[in-house]
């Protein structure tokens, strides 16, 4: 978005001034409302729908984000991995950038997307309940995030929309399957239920060989199953936009046009050990000194810690309006 | 035909309970959206799909300036996670250039776009979620778009999927039934009956074609009228917001020139 | 702070839905809720498609086209007939320019001896460099230096306010600013809204009690910036190109700036809601703010938000 040097030069000050002023009235660090929805695409294993500054009163605008995920078996000798695998991918909607070319915005997707798959999916972040029969099956994890609509923060949407996308994602429960030879001698699997038989390994009759499980069936229904392991480590993100010497979170497009330096910092506060910093990345134009720095990241830690426990309460809120929900259609019937 | 699942059970109910002839759920949200000139989400059953635009404005490139009309510009983008199978789609993947190009031959002889000489009408068309009869969805949703944006048309432009299974024709197929039967997409401007898209990929028999293109005609004006009454709701919404304040009136209406 | 909103996410107010039914039944179904929703505000709505009147009566105009000696819509709107012009006014459309009106535009591009303004409109708008008033006094001659140092009176982002002079073959509109109330904007910050809640008023220049001036430009844009007393403004002899085209903000002080978010957050509920904008309903909506003592982000509360709209309705 581009601005005069008078409007720029207001917003600076406004920022710089005692006590600090912004454009619609916030603190430096307020946020703007947030929405957001979990469970809004069926056909994903998990998805959420997240909005930051949407207009209230049927407006529109806001920062719009919609994550998903989907769960599919791959087998490990091929392109699979033990313990299975995660992608990430953001895809920036035209709708949101309207005014640019398709290459600019094929290079935006990019950089987001590495930013998001490098935080997010570091091995020291791996889900530990995607493997489903070691050494032959497993789960290729991805998340797709869309962009829908930029009005400032999509970073912080980003992180935010894909957590809660990963807290809604339930994997399917598997069994392990055998085959073994009927007394007859012929070859039919004997579990009528079995899924996705592999043709070569279908005769586990191979005597030389150990029982090994060499199939899987699913134990539940597709959507039922257990929660995607290891939530409490995954991170979230804070973007400080830099004024110096102070900073403000949130920023609506003509603040971020007025003060283009950033520093996105994210954290995640597992259970059991010391809160962690996943990440940093400066963003814009500008220098940062050390000492800066280090002030940033414990002031960051304390929004992100907000943002955190904020995240989590209404995540599960969420998670009980949809079971009360689910129980008041089932009651109807 | 060997379709493992009855699509048309001897008591007339379709795979997911409909009868033959019926169409699905059907909503329509005009609300706002972002900076857009006009918005319209359209979902079709399970089909989702949300379209912006933006324009007539300034043309981004010279090159695709047209001294006397307006250039309208259609992108399509398919979310990955849309479809049961996730599968991530380019920008210059085949079938959605297909799509789009469609999507904008369609609508070329609609939009009166010798008003808009040197200008550009953005059409973007994201696919949330897809379970069959998507062109039906995006052209649908790209007239309400157009028309909630203010864009001069010469009628609404209408569509819906038909399909034969064995004898029998069925209206607005799901992905299952759209796998499995011949089918056909149709879209008409419901004022004249002009049929500004036919499009089929699969065979089917000359005989059944007649019946089932008729039959989708009328499907069409029924979605018409559902079409109109979001309209129509929504400007009466506006208009009876405007003048809830010290609605002035402005200007007279002084003499024009002529626009043809 | 951060909060989040609570479930629903978003007021679906045009969401739409009804099963289908066969062609043949589904006639009858819908008839009644035509009939409801064909006037809105004493005004006939109609759509893209609908017949309006036969050809040989009327002449058709703006938002509609003839076929075969029939009148008929191209667009959602109001009908309008006057004497025997028949014309559809969109309810939501870009902004149409006329000759005379004040508008709020954004330099975007400078090429030789013009800028292009991007005014929120179909296309970008021209301001001739002999449109615009130059330092040294109003009736100088151009100068070739003039045409080298463009950059100096105005550069791309620069925000400015014109009056339409003319139009060119294509409808490209022209700007000038040659008076000294129009000009480069400075002291404030900008707010977007639907071109057509701002009505053609007498005065555009509008002065809020709390130190506050609003520009209201018929394309939808908003000025609003600390007030500028009249004295301060040069006369005609002393020209002051540097203060006229500087790029430097007097200094404001705090309460001005509340006042200049508490206004900015107004425009945006009130347009929002998609009620016109004029000084009168400004004036009497923060009128309200401030006797309601609400802080400047209170505003996008629900219920305070709502509670605003109902008051100004009800005066309304």
């Amino acid at each position: 978005m581009s601005l005069s040097k008078a409007e720029k030069s207001y917003i600076q000050t406004g920022l710089l001034s005692n006590p600090p002023l912004r454009g619609d009235g916030r603190t430096l660090d307020d946020f703007r409302p947030i929405a957001l929805e979990t469970g809004v695409a069926p056909l994903a294993n998990g998805s959420a729908k997240l909005i930051i500054g949407q207009d209230p009163h049927g407006g529109g605008g806001g920062t719009e984000v919609l994550a998903a995920t989907k769960l599919e078996v791959e087998n490990v000798q091929d392109e699979g991995a033990d313990g299975g695998r995660v992608v990430c991918s953001v895809t920036c909607s035209p709708t949101a950038y309207p005014n640019l070319s398709p290459g600019a915005l094929d290079d935006l997707q990019y950089d987001m997307t590495t930013i998001l798959h490098q935080t997010l999916f570091h091995p020291s972040l791996h889900p530990p309940n995607l493997g489903i029969i070691p050494g032959r099956k497993s789960w290729l994890l991805s998340l797709d995030l869309v962009i829908l609509s930029d009005t400032g923060n999509v970073y912080d949407a980003l992180f935010m929309a894909a957590r809660a996308a990963l807290w809604d994602t339930k994997v399917p429960r598997t069994r392990s399957v055998e085959y073994k030879a009927r007394q007859s001698g012929r070859n039919a699997p004997k579990d009528p239920a079995t899924m996705d038989v592999d043709p070569e390994e279908q005769s586990g009759f191979a005597t030389r060989k150990l029982a090994t499980a060499t199939d899987f069936e699913l134990a539940d229904y597709w959507d039922e199953g257990e929660d995607l392991g290891g939530r409490s480590g995954w991170p979230v993100a804070i973007t400080l936009n830099l004024v110096s010497p102070t900073h403000f979170l949130d920023a609506s497009p003509p603040e971020d046009s007025a003060a283009p330096q950033k520093v996105l910092l994210a954290f995640s506060f597992p259970e059991s050990s010391h809160t962690k910093l996943q990440a940093i990345r400066s963003l814009g134009s500008g220098e940062l000194n050390v000492p800066q720095l280090k002030e940033l990241i414990a002031t960051g830690e304390k929004y992100a810690k907000q943002l955190f426990s904020a995240l989590n309460s209404k995540l599960k809120e969420e998670d009980i309006r949809r079971s009360q929900k689910a129980r008041d259609r089932f009651a109807k019937r | 035909m060997g379709s493992r699942v009855d699509l048309l059970n001897h008591a007339g109910y379709r795979e997911d309970g409909r009868t033959q002839h019926e169409l699905r759920d059907f909503t329509v949200d005009l609300s706002k959206h972002g900076h857009a000139d006009g918005a319209a989400a359209v979902t079709h059953g399970l089909t989702h799909v949300l379209v912006t635009v933006f324009g007539p404005r300034e043309a981004k490139s010279r090159a695709q300036t047209m001294h006397d009309r307006a250039n309208l510009n259609v992108e399509l983008t398919i979310a990955a996670f849309s479809a049961g199978e996730r599968r991530k789609r380019s920008r210059g993947d085949k079938r959605i250039l297909e799509m789009a190009a469609t999507i904008k031959s369609t609508f070329e002889p609609v939009v009166q776009t010798n008003l808009y000489p040197r200008s550009q009408i953005d059409i973007f068309v994201q696919v949330l979620q897809q379970d069959g009869g998507l062109l039906q969805a995006c052209i649908n949703a790209t007239t309400l778009a157009l028309v909630n944006a203010g864009v001069p048309m010469l009628d609404f432009v209408c569509a819906v999927t038909g399909g034969v299974y064995s004898t029998s024709p069925m209206l607005d197929l799901t992905l299952l039934e759209e796998n499995d039967v011949p089918n056909v997409t149709v879209a008409v401007m419901p004022k004249t009956g002009k049929v500004t898209l036919v499009t089929m990929e699969t065979r089917l028999h000359v005989d059944r074609f007649e019946e089932i293109f008729r039959l989708a005609c009328a499907a069409a004006k029924v979605l018409h009228k559902e079409m109109k009454d979001a309209v129509r709701h929504r400007t009466a919404e506006l208009v009876s917001a405007m003048g809830a304040g010290h609605g002035a009136p402005d200007r007279e209406n002084t003499m024009i020139m002529d626009e043809s | 702070m951060i909060t989040f909103t609570s479930y629903p996410t978003q007021q679906d107010y045009s969401a739409h839905s009804s099963t289908k039914h066969h062609p043949d039944v589904a006639e009858d179904v819908h008839m009644d809720l035509y009939d409801d929703e064909a006037f809105a505000a004493g005004a006939k709505l109609t759509l893209p498609g609908e017949y309006l009147t036969s050809s040989q009566a009327f002449m058709r105009g703006h938002g509609t086209y003839v076929n075969d000696e029939e009148v008929i819509a191209s667009v959602a709107g109001t009908v309008e007939r006057v004497n025997k012009l028949v014309t559809v006014r969109p309810v939501r459309t870009r902004y149409n320019p006329e000759v005379g009106d004040l508008v709020v535009g954004r330099i975007t591009e400078v090429q030789p001896r013009r800028w292009k303004v991007d005014a929120h409109s179909r296309q970008d708008a021209v301001l001739m460099l002999s449109s615009v008033n130059l330092p040294g006094g109003i009736q100088r001659r151009k100068l070739e230096s003039d045409e080298l140092q463009m950059r100096t009176f105005f550069e791309e982002g620069d925000l400015l306010v014109a009056e339409v002079q003319a139009f060119f073959s294509d409808g490209a509109m022209s700007l000038h600013t040659r008076s000294l109330r129009y000009g480069k904007l400075r002291n404030g910050q900008l707010v977007v809204v639907p071109p057509i809640l701002v009505r053609r008023l007498k005065s555009h220049f509008i002065t809020l009690p709390c130190g506050v001036d609003l520009i209201l430009g018929l394309n939808g844009y908003i000025w609003i910036s600390k007030h500028v007393k009249e004295s301060d403004q040069e006369g005609e002899d002393g020209f002051d190109a540097e203060a006229v085209y500087s790029n430097k903000n007097d200094d404001i002080d705090t309460a001005t700036r509340i006042a200049i978010s508490r206004v900015s957050n107004i425009i945006q509920l009130i347009s929002a809601h998609f009620m016109p904008l004029t000084g009168a309903i400004l004036l009497e909506a923060y009128e309200w703010v401030v006797e309601q003592d609400c802080g400047t982000k209170d505003l996008f509360q629900d219920d305070l938000g709502d509670a605003l709209i109902t008051s100004l309705r009800a005066r309304g």
